[in-house]
């Protein structure tokens, strides 16, 4: 049996693919390309042998640079894209190997065109909007001049009859009053007035620092301007009011001219003339409409540019998102003392040695370099990165178990039966083959378009949803299967499977409701009988069948834990482990929980009164004592006490034993020994420095029995908390179905009793919504989470390490996720 | 149906599937054994599930009382 089993095959997924470690001495022509072909191949994790250095230290930090500066002029170049509003149409990659200098030049080009032209629409646009202003201002303004007009020729006749009451002599020497009001013939009241146009919310406040100012020797008059305008500050749309300001004085101007200043306010001169008016704006008009068309041909030129850019934008930023990437792991490698070659070390699987060979030769010839590139195998101390090989359908089950802890090197993979568990578990908890049919279908659509979702750009929900559409799927098959069990259909039972096993007593069915039905038949072939559902005695009946399940489960899921830990043990050839640990522990545990296990599957069987909980614990408080009526077969008493001794034995068994031989074996292997392990010349003595120490460690007997003995009693105390754990199973199946009912019953039953068909529709719409988002999400997070917790804590914590690290080779296909 | 022919039922099912794996993807001696382990332990999972709750009514203690209005 050993034998046979010794000579397996390796199952797939269960242990992480064996690693080595690698050391490469790359000539420098070559070693560009060499890193560029071991990035497409994506197998080799490269070693950061610069780590104390800081970025700015390392070798081909111009290059990173160089990089990092056409990443941003390409992210300009993508935004400027964006904000014209086209669409990247992107070419289907045409690898042409474009030089990475005639692109660095090409993209400096391009960055230059683009701002200059954009700054050239925007001095464009400003002026637009000036004349855009300067127009509305003449149209407004003109209006208030024409009344105002009208006032000051009234006033102006007025004043000319009282200065010129009589008829003087023409003389030189004119009055001052005279001078003082012939001056000016255009402002022929005194008055005089600054138009513009301000933003409408700034408005009242100008209004009235221009009253404070000028001592209400003012007249304002404001109209809206009737178009919204272009606020090139804000680059929005604002609101404008176009104002004239009447005034007299030379002061008074200067202060309103600067209030206007200050408050953003821009004036435009009107002329009072009615025919200069329109004079002027018509050739407002006229150069408004040129410019509105050399704007359009600015604007469609630049998105000509943009358009041919965009065409090989993604191209390009692929290429420098790679360059950037070669160039980082140039940097983390090492310059030997020839300085002719670059020494570098990672890790990599044993089946991509070959193909790394290659990858390596057809550098050496592509870069017509003269000298190879060595590649060979070095021992190291430090333990290898996991690396499991999965395809589309155990991916989502590796990440599940990833996320509690990436396995170590080469342990056992509960990934491996977390396929089948989980989504069973989750089915023990979801148990209705309605809901699993509903869940079957949308696992169905989310693989049916597999293709297209897998290349958009998902929400994060939608994201997780889909990357887990395979778990979900096995999820509802397994739904649908536990719902036929429980006889579930969105809680109605049916007789698929015949009939039911029960019946009346007699012909009237006199005491059905006290007494209550008796079995006649053979129990019901598969699945819970349908006669129970909707009984009096349904939840006792249920409820014992569901709690005793669960511990069913535990102790299989436990049980299974236990020989994952035992297959380890042989796999790490550690017979201390398997002698001092893996016995114990399954004694223990099943001389405790095996046998409750046991007495349930006999008291089915035989169909005995005896009450279990009082055989469990009058096991451990008077062992000797006769049972009685809770006895379930012969020699039960004998029995529980072998098997209470055998678990006292087993405590002590796993807890003293394995730290005084681990000690005894440490003094055996060093004996003698104080000089340092002998280390071969190969090996770069400052890459280890703690490995002299790690060897002649002193071996610190307290901490080992410190943690052997957290160990055990953390199995002991957890044997009895992981086994009450597992009642959620039952737990979570009774809110599911007794949600169920309740929304069955008290809905649908509900307002199907009506007669309106409104209230029916009412009733299955409400019926609909609540089974979608309560049941179908809330319930499936539930149970997923619930059964997640089950195989993190309860499966794993009897073998699992889960302290290592994950193998992240440097691989072009990974840089792609990464930085999306 | 009987427990034990209910049981051998199962067995068969599980070893039809199994031969179907094999059958349908054949990707070497490792690749074969993980698919050979998924489905058994599918088949025993739900073997498990069938039998407790076949057991749990073989031989019931309580029985179904029904209530006012049926």
């Amino acid at each position: 049996m050993m034998q046979w089993l010794k000579n397996l095959p390796e199952m797939d997924l269960m242990r992480s693919e064996k690693m080595t470690f690698v050391q490469l001495i790359i000539p420098v022509e070559s070693a560009h390309r060499a890193v560029s072909y071991l990035g497409e191949l994506g197998l080799l994790q490269f070693r950061d042998l610069n780590d104390d250095k800081s970025p700015f230290q390392r070798t081909f930090v111009n290059q990173v640079k160089r990089c990092a500066e056409m990443s941003r002029k390409l992210r300009f170049l993508k935004d400027q894209i964006n904000k014209a509003g086209l669409l990247s149409s992107a070419l289907p990659t045409l690898q042409s190997d474009v030089d990475l200098e005639a692109l660095e030049s090409q993209l400096a080009d391009h960055e230059h065109e683009l701002i200059e032209m954009n700054a050239n629409s925007e001095k464009l646009q400003q002026t637009y909007n000036e004349l855009l202003e300067f127009k509305m201002v003449l149209q407004k303004a003109g209006s208030f001049l024409i009344s105002g007009k009208s006032y000051e020729s009234a006033e102006g006749r007025e004043l000319d009859e009282n200065v010129y009451p009589s008829d003087y002599p023409e003389s030189d020497s004119t009055s001052l009053l005279e001078q003082a009001t012939q001056s000016g013939p255009s402002n022929s009241s005194g008055l005089r007035f600054i138009s513009g146009i301000i933003p409408k919310s700034k408005v009242l406040f100008f209004e009235r620092m221009l009253f404070r100012a000028t001592r209400g020797n003012l007249l304002f008059n404001q109209a809206p301007a009737d178009e919204l305008i272009m606020d090139h500050v804000s680059s929005e749309m604002v609101e404008k009011t176009i104002f004239v300001v009447f005034f007299s004085g030379e002061q008074a101007k200067t202060k309103i001219l600067k209030i206007c200043e200050a408050f953003g306010a821009n004036c435009y001169p009107v002329p009072e003339d009615l025919t200069k008016q329109t004079q002027i704006t018509q050739e407002v008009s006229l150069r408004l409409s040129e410019l509105e068309t050399t704007l359009d041909v600015g604007i469609r030129h630049r998105n000509a540019a943009l358009h041919s850019i965009g065409v090989h934008l993604s191209i390009w930023m692929n290429m420098v998102k790679r360059e950037k990437a070669v160039f980082d792991t140039l940097n983390m490698l090492n310059f030997d003392v020839t300085k002719k070659c670059l020494v570098g070390e990672g890790w990599c699987p044993i089946f991509a040695k070959p193909q790394i060979q290659e990858a390596l030769q057809r550098a050496t010839f592509d870069s017509n370099s003269q000298i190879g590139i060595i590649f060979h195998v070095m021992d190291s101390v430090e333990s290898p990165p996991t690396y499991f090989r999965t395809n589309t359908f155990t991916n989502a089950y590796q990440e599940i178990v990833d996320a509690y802890g990436v396995a170590k090197y080469q342990e056992a993979n509960p990934a491996v039966y977390t396929v089948i568990t989980f989504p069973f578990l989750f089915a023990v908890m979801f148990g209705d083959w309605g809901h699993g049919i509903c869940l079957l279908l949308g696992a169905l659509i989310l693989i049916a378009r597999e293709g297209k979702l897998s290349s958009q750009k998902l929400g994060s929900f939608m994201e997780m949803l889909f990357g887990g559409r395979y778990v979900l799927l096995l999820m509802s098959l397994f739904s649908i299967y536990c719902g036929l069990i429980y006889n579930e259909f969105f809680s109605v039972p049916y007789h698929i499977f015949g009939d039911s096993a029960y019946r009346c007593r007699d012909d009237s069915c006199s005491d059905a409701h006290t007494v209550g039905l008796i079995k006649y038949r053979d129990a019901y072939p598969f699945g819970v009988d349908p006669s129970w559902r909707g009984s009096r005695s349904e939840l006792p009946f249920l409820n014992s069948l569901k709690m005793k399940m669960s511990i069913l489960f535990g102790v299989a899921q436990m049980n299974l834990g236990i020989m994952l830990s035992y297959f380890n043990s042989i796999f790490f050839n550690n017979s201390l482990d398997i002698r001092y640990q893996f016995i114990p522990q399954m004694i223990f545990l099943n001389s405790l929980f095996g046998y409750l296990s046991l007495l349930i599957i006999i008291k089915w069987c035989t169909g005995s009164q005896a009450d279990l909980y009082h055989v469990m614990i009058y096991m451990f408080l008077s062992p000797f004592d006769d049972l009685g009526e809770n006895e379930l077969f012969w020699g039960q008493r004998p029995l529980q006490i072998v098997l209470l001794l055998s678990a006292l034995v087993a405590v002590p068994w796993m807890l003293f034993p394995k730290p005084f031989i681990l000690r005894k074996l440490h003094a055996e292997r060093f004996q003698g020994r104080t000089y340092g392990v002998l280390r071969s010349s190969e090996m770069d003595i400052d890459s280890e420095p703690g490995s002299a120490r790690h060897h002649e460690e002193e071996f610190n007997f307290s901490e080992v029995f410190v943690h052997q003995m957290i160990h055990s009693i953390e199995f002991v105390l957890g044997s009895v908390s992981n086994t009450a754990s597992y009642l959620r199973l039952w737990a979570l199946s009774l809110a599911h179905s007794e949600l169920s009912t309740v929304f069955y019953e008290k809905v649908l039953l509900l307002a199907w009793g009506y007669e309106n068909i409104l209230i029916r529709m009412v009733g299955l719409a409400v019926f609909a919504f609540a089974t979608a988002f309560i049941l179908l999400m809330m319930e499936t997070l539930s149970a997923f989470l619930h059964a997640l917790r089950l195989h993190w804590v309860e499966f794993q914590n009897k073998f699992y390490g889960g302290d290592g690290y994950k193998f992240k080779p440097f691989s072009f296909a990974a840089l792609a996720d990464d930085e999306d | 149906m009987g427990f034990v022919l209910t049981t051998l039922i199962f067995a068969a099912i599980g070893i039809i599937a199994s031969l179907c794996a094999r059958i349908c993807c054949n990707k070497g001696p490792s690749a074969n054994l993980f698919h050979l382990t998924l489905v058994i332990t599918a088949t025993i999972c739900c073997w498990l599930m069938w039998a407790i709750v076949y057991l749990a009514q073989m031989n019931p203690l309580i029985v179904p009382i029904l209530s006012e209005g049926e």
